[in-house]
């Protein structure tokens, strides 16, 4: 038997590692192995790359001609406008306006919705009676369709037979337009909350992964809960907030769902969306959908698109020195910090 | 002959592949689509009919069985129509609204003009179609003439409305005229003395008057008062003209009043019909299809009753918002079997169904006698509307825009007017600032 046939084999010497086995063979043969590794590689990653090309690349390719077009999706011909439709995303006062209340949107969601998330997570970890229970009543919204969330929502807060309305009723208060300006956005940002439990549950497990006996010293030491949770807890959560910030911000940029559904109670079109959610997204589809100018509404597409990679870019280069790897990322120029800030 | 030793795959190199498979892919997709439309033919089994459409619009198995066709069911969605239609792959028939969407697609030559079809047509005959079915016509600048591109299903007067007699005998308030439509001011009066509030909350609606929208009615009203919306070519409004403005202000009395559902406090339930029926709404502002509705609730159909359509002016005009029917694309690659699909849809047993069924007037002239007069309210129904048939007029839609976007522009203008007291006329020019760039842009587009 040939030292290759051992290394190919699980039951091999344990102390030869498949490097050092592929070094020991013939080239030949070594050539083969790495051929049919690359392959077996390529086979698994092929569906993805193919999904891939027509799904993402071909996309944004196909956006990106058009963005340069005064095309209508439907017309022959449509005409090359050169950098006219980028001008008119950074000229038009209705773009820039639905841009800026994204961006509020975003300032003000993901920060809420982390903080709950966490604040949750941290009542949960507690050891309480019931806290299967308390774990899975919070963490039920999260599991309703959206669609349902948001027509629960909508008949909430319908002015004249939503249940937001019926209790102001009892304390004989003048009911509330919830579902038109300025109130449509307060509605918008406590449905985005509604989905708090999915926040809840990764903060939960990236605590439950904080070492007890790092809390334990901390307090033979002295150190008060707060101290303890602003000095081990949060620099050893970090990685995961910084996970839910990306994650969150890219998500907050693009929303577009529950404004469909929820905010938009003729079911008439995203035309009836109240001035203060019409966020970047629904100016889009409102290009693409209502004015028929698919050339505009890809350029309006390429250049979130850029403004995400932008944001995403920022977020990680503030990142820097504020996210604490217990284990010290591969070729991560960062120091890694000591727990307690020392 | 050996082959090479196979050397590690790159990533340019199975890049290279992956982009090829995808090619080929598409390729073999082109070619399957090539094939799926003139291949469908009789020589090679049964055609395929694809109808991208509501649900509820057609029975598939009675289609299939009545035309020896298979019949593909495509749930309508603008977005997939604008992608098939951009792709030259369009459905065969495709459902739409004659009234504001046939001067859109006409103008941009994807539709089948089924003039020669009617021609030739022994069940669809040209004499005996209504005259509603002109909206389905378009000839550059004007609706209502030239080709004939689609067809109505079913139709209704869209502004004449129906009122609760239990609601107004409540209100001690006499029952509308069957002959004699109200003023718009007279309407809404009505509306005014009919709706029933708690602490700031709407208990009962007055009136409704934008169950199709905005831009409609108020393009109506304009017509109405003798004026029109839009410029002779259809390419821009004038909100400022004295007959609009008059139009204008009264949606937004009507809108400030707070008696029905506007773009201010829109209507929960989403359409009249659940209201009306619960006895939250007087007058729903619906024509007559929403009779099919009120057949199937006793208690409502004793109490419900049909009015004409009020006028803002000496003009009397009442016309038709929707005309949903079903229209041809240009690439449509079975329009031989789609016409037989027309001519069973809207001429034989499916027509007559519907004729009989309350949800609409009939489109053939021939199928009217089928009408329901069983029930007193159908009877008043019936009546009134004969008489208001007489007073049905095209109002020619712009090519250049979808309604929807028009009655985008109206509700991101009107609350914030409505809430800040801006003047009739501050708002009549933002409105034509803002549709006038879209209609622009939207000419532009064409060319």
């Amino acid at each position: 038997m040939s030292t290759g046939q051992l290394t190919d084999s699980p039951a091999g010497p344990a102390v030869q590692s498949p490097a050092g086995a592929a070094a020991t063979q013939p080239p030949r043969r070594r050539r083969s192995l790495t051929a049919r590794r690359a392959w077996s590689f390529y086979v698994f990653a092929g569906p993805w790359v193919l999904g891939f090309l027509a799904l993402t690349a071909f996309p944004l390719g196909y956006a990106l001609w058009l963005s340069f077009t005064n095309s209508d999706g439907l017309s022959d011909n449509p005409r090359f406008v050169g950098l006219d439709n980028y001008k008119e995303v950074f000229t038009d006062s209705e773009t820039l306006a639905s841009l800026a209340r994204t961006g509020v949107f975003t300032a003000t969601t993901v920060p809420l919705t982390i903080v709950a998330g966490l604040f949750l997570a941290v009542l949960v970890n507690q050891p309480i009676r019931a806290r299967g229970l308390f774990r899975t009543l919070l963490y039920l919204p999260a599991v309703v369709p959206p669609v349902g969330a948001a027509l629960t929502f909508r008949m909430i807060f319908d002015r004249d037979s939503g249940a937001a309305n019926g209790l102001l009723d009892v304390f004989h208060v003048n009911g509330i337009t919830w579902l038109a300006d300025p109130y449509a956005r307060w509605v918008l940002i406590v449905l985005t909350l509604w989905g708090v439990g999915n926040v809840m549950i990764i903060s939960l497990a990236g605590l439950q992964d904080i070492p007890k006996e790092l809390h334990e010293a901390a307090r033979v030491d002295g150190a008060s809960p707060w101290q303890s949770f602003t000095r081990i807890t949060l620099p050893l959560l970090s990685p995961v907030i910084f996970f839910q910030v990306i994650t969150g911000v890219i998500a907050s940029l693009q929303t577009l769902a529950p404004l469909l559904i929820s905010l938009d109670p003729t079911t008439k079109g995203i035309g009836s969306i109240p001035e203060s959610n019409s966020l970047f997204m629904i100016d889009v589809l409102d290009q693409y959908l209502l004015g028929g100018r698919y050339g505009y509404a890809s350029a309006m597409l390429w250049v979130l698109f850029l403004i995400i990679v932008t944001v995403t870019f920022v977020v990680f280069r503030l990142s820097k020195g504020a996210v604490f790897y217990s284990v010290e990322p591969e070729h991560a120029k960062t120091k890694t910090r000591t727990i307690g800030g020392a | 002959m050996s082959l090479p030793v196979s050397e590690s795959l790159d990533r340019r190199r199975f890049l290279t592949l992956s982009g090829a498979a995808l090619g080929a892919a598409a390729l073999s997709g082109c070619a399957a689509s090539v094939d799926d439309g003139s291949g469908s033919g009789e020589g090679k089994g049964k055609t395929t009919l694809t109808v991208m459409c509501e649900k509820d619009d057609i029975d598939i198995k009675a289609a299939q069985k009545a035309l020896g066709v298979n019949v593909r069911f495509l749930q309508y969605d603008a977005a997939k129509l604008n992608a098939m239609l951009a792709s030259k792959t369009p459905p065969d028939l495709v459902r739409g609204f004659g009234a504001t969407e046939a001067p859109y697609f006409a103008a941009r030559k994807l539709m089948t003009d089924l003039d020669p079809y009617f021609a030739k047509s022994t069940v669809l005959k040209p004499a005996d179609l209504d005259p509603v079915n002109d909206l389905w016509r378009f000839e550059g600048s004007k609706q209502g003439t030239g080709p004939r591109y689609g067809m109505a299903k079913d139709f209704s007067q869209d502004q004449m409305f129906w009122y609760r007699t239990d609601l107004f005998e409540a209100a001690k308030l006499d029952l509308p005229s069957e002959t004699e439509p109200l003023s718009h001011e007279e309407w809404l009066d009505l509306g005014k003395r009919l709706v029933k509030r708690r602490l700031g909350k709407v208990k009962v609606y007055g009136m409704s008057v934008t169950a199709l929208g905005s831009f409609s009615p108020l393009m109506s009203m304009t017509a109405s008062a003798g004026g029109s919306l839009f410029a002779e070519d259809l390419a821009s409004v004038d909100f400022s003209s004295p007959e609009a403005l008059k139009a204008l202000r009264w949606y937004l009395d009507y809108t400030k009043a707070d008696i029905g559902p506007s773009v201010v406090n829109p209507n929960p339930d989403g359409w009249d019909w659940p209201t009306y029926q619960a006895g939250r709404m007087a007058m729903a502002g619906d024509g007559y299809w929403f009779g099919g509705a009120i057949a199937g609730d006793p208690k409502v159909a004793k109490v419900s009753r049909l009015a004409p359509a009020p006028q803002l002016g000496s003009s009397r005009i009442s016309p038709c918002f929707g005309a949903t029917g079903f229209w041809m694309p240009r690439d449509a690659k079975n329009k031989d079997a789609a016409w037989k699909f027309f001519e069973w849809f809207f001429g034989k047993e499916p027509a007559q169904a519907r004729a009989a069924s309350g949800w609409g007037i009939p489109t053939l002239t021939s199928l009217r006698s089928q009408m329901p007069q069983d029930q007193p309210y159908q009877k008043q129904a019936f009546k009134v509307q004969e008489q208001e048939l007489a007073h049905f007029s095209v109002l020619s839609f712009t090519p250049y825009a979808q309604r929807d976007a028009l009655d985008g522009v109206i509700s991101k203008v009107v609350p914030g007017a409505v809430k800040s007291g801006t003047s009739a006329g501050k708002v009549a020019d933002k409105l034509n600032e803002q549709m006038n760039d879209l209609l622009a842009k939207g000419k532009d587009v064409l060319g």
